[in-house]
């Protein structure tokens, strides 16, 4: 390619430059709750990487979050106060700051451990489904034809399938287990990523450049590599964002029906089961209150970050009304 | 390169056609899985299985069609009414999922063809 | 006008849904691992036992010829029988009682969800960039943020435990009724009014309040969102323009022409969501224990008992397709341009 003389170094720069003038980011910074969510998001990260470095040095004891030495209703109350008012009088000297489980764990240690979790089956879901998605989307807009029909129709026809029901039939078939479930929802949001990224591709390949690269025998995956994927990255991110909270909830949806985490990890979907199981009738709110408002905010920080994304990158929102 | 899905081809013999590549390329599909399923168990399982992912596709590709077939002029109408700028089309779809159905049978037909002659 | 002919047409589709379905169906069953003689038989089964279970459901016979007698009996309406959770019993006279209760639950929640959805979305399009308008964006985001499972669970500590408004779970206090609940329809709304039994009409609405209202959220947030853009959108187009150029005023405008067009995509959403309301259903039938089609499916799936598993996908494919048919014939009623 004798039209490609950009050196590596060269073509990192102008990107940098490139994301600090772009509108893209512009748009989104001034955007307050994209921000609120982002926010949101480090502050979830934080903790869950905390808390895990925290188990890694030896600072906190995994062994404490799983110890089910306890018989069973030996619970503690949050600061040893079950009312709101108790609680949050109490809060200087406190020894269970979100209280204890049935079986005496303490919530706060193993919320902000649910919160690593979360993310680290979150992340390989939403990775694996991009990678996926990624894939079968270049090869669509690239190769068109009869390709690219039979490969986007049925992605159609998957993402016409409601994501939980049909998550629970590929459960039905494979088995239970978070690993499985991971994989369900991989299956699950595949398709999404697919559409994005073909939308993404068949723009790209219509630019003259492109064109003229393809005209001048550039190989298929050096075209695929230097300029289909670089330039459909915005989209992409988007589409990560939004599906990584929609990821979250499914994967504790299918915690809470029994077919994901299994008994005494500390993973939000499975505190929340217990939780309401154990005692919530009883006025024992602390056990599910504190995980499902943390799977709450996580999955708002990535609605609103993904939102906010979208709406910076789609023009036609722009100029909606005068 | 991209090249667009062939036109022309609307008359019952090319849709015939369509179908039976699919199915063809399906026979082939499924003997090659059968025989890779055999080596790693019995045959009676390998059958069941290669049969059973036969039918998924086919499941699955009479699903869409039908469904293309109920949804495509309303999602095609409200395309060109919406201006989303989407290229759905209700034929191309239709196509795409009778290739799906015509390869499900062709491995149907490779599972079953298996025990029988063997 | 909609022809009959249009709705025959479309009701004929019903049999390559269903034979698409009814095939995905067996195959999930013949894909999944482990001899299901050994789930009917039980864990306990002696090696005769297992062999009998074998024979009588033909699983020693050609997979084609298992596929042949499912579809046939299919056709008639036979799903065979469930293996462990009403072993022995017919799955279509399971899923007969286990429907009603769902689909009322679903429906329920379908119209909360419209009946909150749509006006928020048109109240929060029309006051673009207002704090109204941000507090419902973010009120909708939330609502799709917030897991049934745990919005559900708070919402019965707050409503039924600290203030005992409304029971915690359930379709009916046992003592509001004499004898068995009535068993016309299934759906107890229903049954209650053809019996004309008022005090256990209300009783089944005040079981149904806040199990509706958690499943109506969900749909009220996306009905909403997408009120609102679509809203927003059609405001764009040039008739609107026109419109509101002629001096007349801007909200005026809105709602004389922009609501009908509007309306269209988010018909579109209401239908294509619908199959999440069953999704939801799911999840909230186990939070508030209502023991429907929801709760049969987890069980079903937890037990290993397939026929039940294929039967009620079978049925889920059914109303998807039905509700999908009532949004086709709404289309062309809001917007005849629409051809038939």
């Amino acid at each position: 390619m004798s039209t490609e003389t950009a050196t590596p170094e060269r073509e990192e720069r102008g990107f940098v430059d490139r994301l600090r003038a772009s509108p893209f980011l512009t748009e989104l910074l001034s955007n307050r709750l994209a921000i609120f969510g982002l926010s949101l998001i480090l502050l979830i990260t934080v903790m869950g990487v905390g808390t895990r470095l925290a188990v890694f040095v030896g600072v906190l004891d995994f062994g404490q979050l799983l110890d089910t030495q306890f018989a069973q209703q030996q619970y503690y109350p949050p600061c040893g106060d079950a009312t709101l008012t108790g609680w949050l009088s109490s809060l200087g000297s406190c020894q269970h700051f979100f209280g204890t489980d049935a079986q005496r764990r303490d919530v706060f240690l193993r919320t902000m451990y649910g919160a690593w979790l979360a993310l680290k089956y979150g992340t390989v879901t939403v990775a694996a489904s991009t990678v996926l998605g990624v894939g079968l989307g270049t090869v669509a807009a690239y190769y068109g034809g009869w390709i690219d029909n039979v490969i986007m129709r049925t992605m159609d026809v998957l993402l016409s399938f409601p994501s939980l029901l049909l998550a629970l039939a590929v459960v039905a078939v494979f088995g239970t287990g978070l690993w499985k479930a991971v994989f369900a929802l991989t299956l699950v949001y595949t398709p999404r990523f697919a559409r994005v990224v073909r939308g993404a591709a068949l723009k790209v390949l219509e630019d003259e450049y492109v064109e003229a690269t393809v005209a001048l025998g550039a190989r298929d995956w050096r075209v695929i590599v230097r300029h289909v994927l670089p330039n459909s990255l915005a989209p992409i991110t988007v589409q990560s964002t939004l599906n990584f909270g929609l990821a979250i909830i499914d994967l504790a949806a299918l915690s809470f029906l029994g077919f994901g985490a299994t008994a005494g990890t500390p993973s939000w979907g499975w505190m929340l089961t217990k939780g309401v199981e154990n005692g919530l009738i009883n006025g024992l709110w602390w056990m599910s209150f504190f995980p499902g408002l943390f799977l709450a905010l996580t999955v708002l920080g990535f609605n609103l970050l993904g939102d906010g994304m979208r709406d910076a990158l789609d023009p036609r929102m722009q100029d909606a009304v005068d | 390169m991209r090249s667009t899905e062939v036109a022309t081809g609307t008359g019952l013999a090319t849709a015939v056609r369509r179908l039976a590549t699919a199915g063809g390329a399906g026979v082939v599909v499924g003997l090659v899985a059968l025989a890779g399923l055999t080596l790693d168990g019995t045959l009676r399982a390998a059958t069941e299985t290669t049969f059973a992912v036969g039918a998924l596709l086919l499941g699955f590709g009479v699903l869409g069609w039908s469904g293309s077939v109920m949804a495509g002029r309303g999602i095609e109408n409200m395309q060109r009414y919406m201006d989303t700028g989407s290229d759905w089309t209700e034929t191309d779809s239709r196509r795409a999922m009778a290739r799906i159905s015509g390869f499900g049978v062709g491995v149907m037909l490779a599972g079953s063809l298996a025990t029988v002659l063997l | 006008m909609i022809s009959k002919r249009y709705i025959f047409k479309r009701l004929l589709l019903l049999v390559p849904v269903l034979f698409g379905v009814a095939t995905l169906v067996f195959s999930i069953l013949h894909l999944s691992p482990g001899n299901p003689a050994t789930v009917v038989a039980g864990q306990q089964a002696s090696a005769e036992e297992i062999r009998q279970v074998e024979q009588r459901l033909g699983l020693n016979d050609p997979v084609w010829v298992q596929y042949g007698r499912f579809m046939l009996d299919a056709v008639q309406l036979n799903l065979g029988e469930s293996w462990v959770i009403r072993k022995g019993e017919p799955v279509t006279s399971v899923l007969r009682w286990k429907f009603p209760i769902t689909l009322e639950l679903a429906v329920l929640g379908q119209i909360a969800g419209i009946m909150f959805g749509i006006p928020i979305g048109i109240v929060s399009a029309i006051k673009q960039d207002t704090i109204t308008d941000h507090l419902s964006r973010v009120g909708a985001l939330s609502g799709i943020s917030i897991p049934i499972f745990w919005s559900g669970p708070l919402v019965i500590l707050l409503f039924s435990v600290s203030l005992g408004w409304f029971p915690t779970s359930g379709r009916l206090t046992q003592r509001a009724y004499e004898g068995g609940a009535p068993q016309t329809t299934g759906a107890l709304l229903v049954d209650s009014l053809l019996e004309g039994n008022i005090i256990m009409f209300i009783d089944a609405a005040w079981h149904l309040f806040l199990p509706a209202m958690v499943i109506g959220i969900y749909s009220m947030a996306l009905i909403s969102r997408m009120m609102r853009s679509s809203m927003l959108e059609v405001v764009r187009q040039d008739y609107i323009r026109t419109a509101h150029a002629k001096g007349q005023g801007r909200k005026i405008t809105l709602l004389k022409h922009g609501l009908r067009n509007a309306l269209i995509p988010v018909v579109t959403v209401i239908g294509i969501q619908f199959g999440s309301l069953l999704g939801g259903a799911v999840l909230t039938e186990t939070v508030f224990n209502i023991r429907g089609i929801g709760m049969l499916l987890v069980d079903a799936i937890t037990d290993g008992d397939y026929p039940i598993i294929q039967g009620t996908v079978l049925l889920f494919a059914l109303v998807f397709t039905m509700v999908n048919l009532i949004v086709d014939l709404t289309y062309s009623y809001l917007d005849p341009r629409i051809e038939q």
